[in-house]
């Protein structure tokens, strides 16, 4: 066998076992029959923060620009939902597409500066800067959003059905996460994904072969903004109630967080993030004072140890972590 | 019909004239070699070819249609290739997904085909790999194609970044200090890529290069640049006798 040959069947090995990752929402299918309310909400709430997370790593971890628009996608997506489920009277599942086109074109936003070279930490200042501007807006169009009294949301519907319980959310936030993770680990192992990536590591190498730099640079805020804007909308059917305390700066380091605790420009690695810091600080609800000292000394620990997050443990032992950007 | 004409380029960095006035043209299946003395321009010269760099007046021409004012994409897309003075890899992805990423213009997958997983998007995506493993094979580094690039050696490096740019088999390619920095043996092999690649696909090589007995065996022609002009332009035997040249390198 020839050292080429081998690499072949190592590779289409891996690319028999991603099925694994299908059978992971099967798997979760009977947990909401196991848990009590409250953990389902906690359940339900991982769900909207994959999103966060995967929405986010497409932009700081593939296509490796410092833009942290994310808690600004995040909310908006939110209140477009909000804003069309009390004022405009559609019924929830209708707002989630207009809600996540609403991030996506605010990512577009986002990406302009950076195509005219502001980048680095004029982009970072630039794009925390449109959150907060944001953030004032919510709580100046009253009319619109119910200023910082926040924005009451009746209970979702999807098709005529009140989606009362956090058990029946936990199955429609279950599909929305699986088809927009799909479709973004497609995304990523195309030519597009390799693009942007391209982008990251050698902008110059990266237009002499062929690759049309701007047009994917906008392509990856764009869809990275419909992906959070998406997850915003899951995220106001979950809490019911929208305000503009919800999309501060500190919520934007719970995004930041998500990303790199999980691991930068790694799918499994956002799950894995939202996952571990949805959970931590609701593990020490009833210590006072301890849930923000362990979350801080979870994200210093994991990163002084793991800097390329805890999916690169996984990969040591799994080398199914590993991304792989093409289809054999 | 030449493929690639310059016509009195010039590159300017604000008051600095990087590259003033110069002519040159390479014909189809040539090896031309640039070289010179640092900072004589030799790579703004390359980098107003591909489109990275701006000409302040001057044009460019490759088959017979002006490229200087198109974008590197573009430039490239038409088949100008080329690899970079200090390795140009994306760092972070493998040695077969940056052929494939120079593959990047060949792969007829639309956003809309990716994102549903049509079977001609995922078919275009296999056909792409299996083309990227074989030209990895072909150059005898297919072992290395699932290595992260960061990971290789800087010859190993170099013939990746030769794979990646010629992955679109263009007419033209321009090497950076391709054989700068490697042992002896691997030159040798570079030398050989080069020979193929000129005589059996008919490609035109222009090489930027320090290593004065590499451009002397391999190239056709040699072009001398000294302060952004160009002081010699002959074969391999007349331009080491020329008298520019020896002022510009001995510095009488």
């Amino acid at each position: 066998m020839t050292p080429g040959a081998a690499a072949v069947s190592v590779a289409s090995s891996h690319a028999r076992d991603r099925w694994v990752f299908l059978l992971l929402p099967l798997l979760v299918l009977p947990v909401p029959f196991l848990v009590n309310r409250y953990i389902q909400y906690v359940l339900n709430l991982i769900l909207v923060y994959v999103l966060v997370g995967v929405g986010f790593n497409i932009v700081i971890g593939n296509l490796g620009q410092l833009a942290f628009a994310n808690v600004a996608l995040f909310g908006l997506g939110a209140y477009a939902s909000g804003i069309l489920v009390v004022h405009a009277g559609w019924p929830w599942w209708t707002t989630i597409i207009p809600a996540g086109l609403i991030g996506a074109l605010a990512g577009i936003l986002a990406s302009l500066p950076a195509l005219r070279r502001i980048r680095l930490f004029y982009l970072a200042i630039m794009t925390m800067a449109f959150g907060e501007l944001l953030r004032w807006i919510y709580i100046r169009a009253e009319p619109l959003t119910n200023g910082s009294m926040g924005l009451a949301v009746p209970p979702p519907m999807l098709l005529g059905i009140r989606l009362q319980s956090d058990r029946s959310k936990f199955y429609v936030f279950l599909v929305l996460v699986v088809v927009m993770v799909l479709l973004t680990s497609r995304l990523l192992r195309s030519r597009f994904g390799r693009a942007f990536m391209a982008i990251r590591d050698n902008e110059l190498a990266a237009a002499a072969m062929g690759i049309a730099t701007d047009r994917y640079f906008v392509l990856a805020f764009a869809w990275s903004g419909f992906v959070v804007g998406v997850a915003g909308s899951m995220y106001t059917a979950l809490v019911g109630h929208v305000t503009p305390e919800a999309f501060n700066l500190l919520e934007l380091i719970l995004h930041f967080a998500i990303v790199m605790v999980g691991g930068l420009a790694s799918l499994a690695g956002s799950v894995i993030g939202a996952i571990v810091l949805t959970t931590t600080p609701e593990l020490f609800r009833s210590f006072p004072g301890v849930q923000e000292l362990m979350l801080s000394l979870l994200i210093i620990g994991v990163l002084l140890f793991l800097p390329r997050g805890l999916v690169s443990l996984l990969a040591r032992r799994w080398p199914l972590f590993h991304e792989r950007y093409y289809r054999e | 019909m030449a493929l690639l004409e310059l016509d009195s380029v010039t590159v300017q960095f604000g008051g600095l004239t990087a590259v003033a006035g110069v002519s040159l043209s390479v014909e189809p299946g040539q090896v031309r070699a640039i070289i010179g003395p640092n900072g004589a321009g030799k790579t703004t010269l390359f980098n107003a070819i591909t489109g990275h760099a701006a000409l302040a007046s001057g044009a460019i021409r490759f088959r017979d249609e002006r490229i200087d004012r198109l974008a590197p994409d573009v430039v490239s897309a038409k088949g100008v290739r080329r690899t970079f003075q200090n390795g140009g890899l994306f760092g972070e992805l493998t040695a077969l997904e940056n052929v494939l990423a120079g593959l990047h213009t060949q792969v007829p997958t639309g956003l809309f085909g990716v994102l549903c997983g049509l079977p001609p998007a995922r078919a275009a995506e296999r056909a792409a790999t299996a083309r990227a493993r074989e030209l990895l094979e072909l150059m005898g580094i297919g072992h290395l194609a699932d290595q992260p690039a960061r990971a290789l050696s800087g010859g190993q490096q170099r013939m990746v970044e030769i794979v990646r740019a010629l992955a679109t088999r263009p007419p033209l390619l321009l090497l950076d200090e391709p054989a700068v920095g490697l042992a002896p043996a691997v030159r040798e092999q570079l030398l050989g890529v080069i020979r193929r690649l000129v005589r059996e696909d008919g490609i035109a090589v222009v090489l930027i290069e320090h290593a004065i007995e590499f451009v002397m065996t391999v190239s056709d022609r040699i072009v001398v640049l000294n302060n952004g002009k160009v002081i010699a332009d002959g074969t391999p035997a007349d331009v080491p006798r020329n008298r520019h040249v020896l002022e510009a390198y001995l510095g009488h």
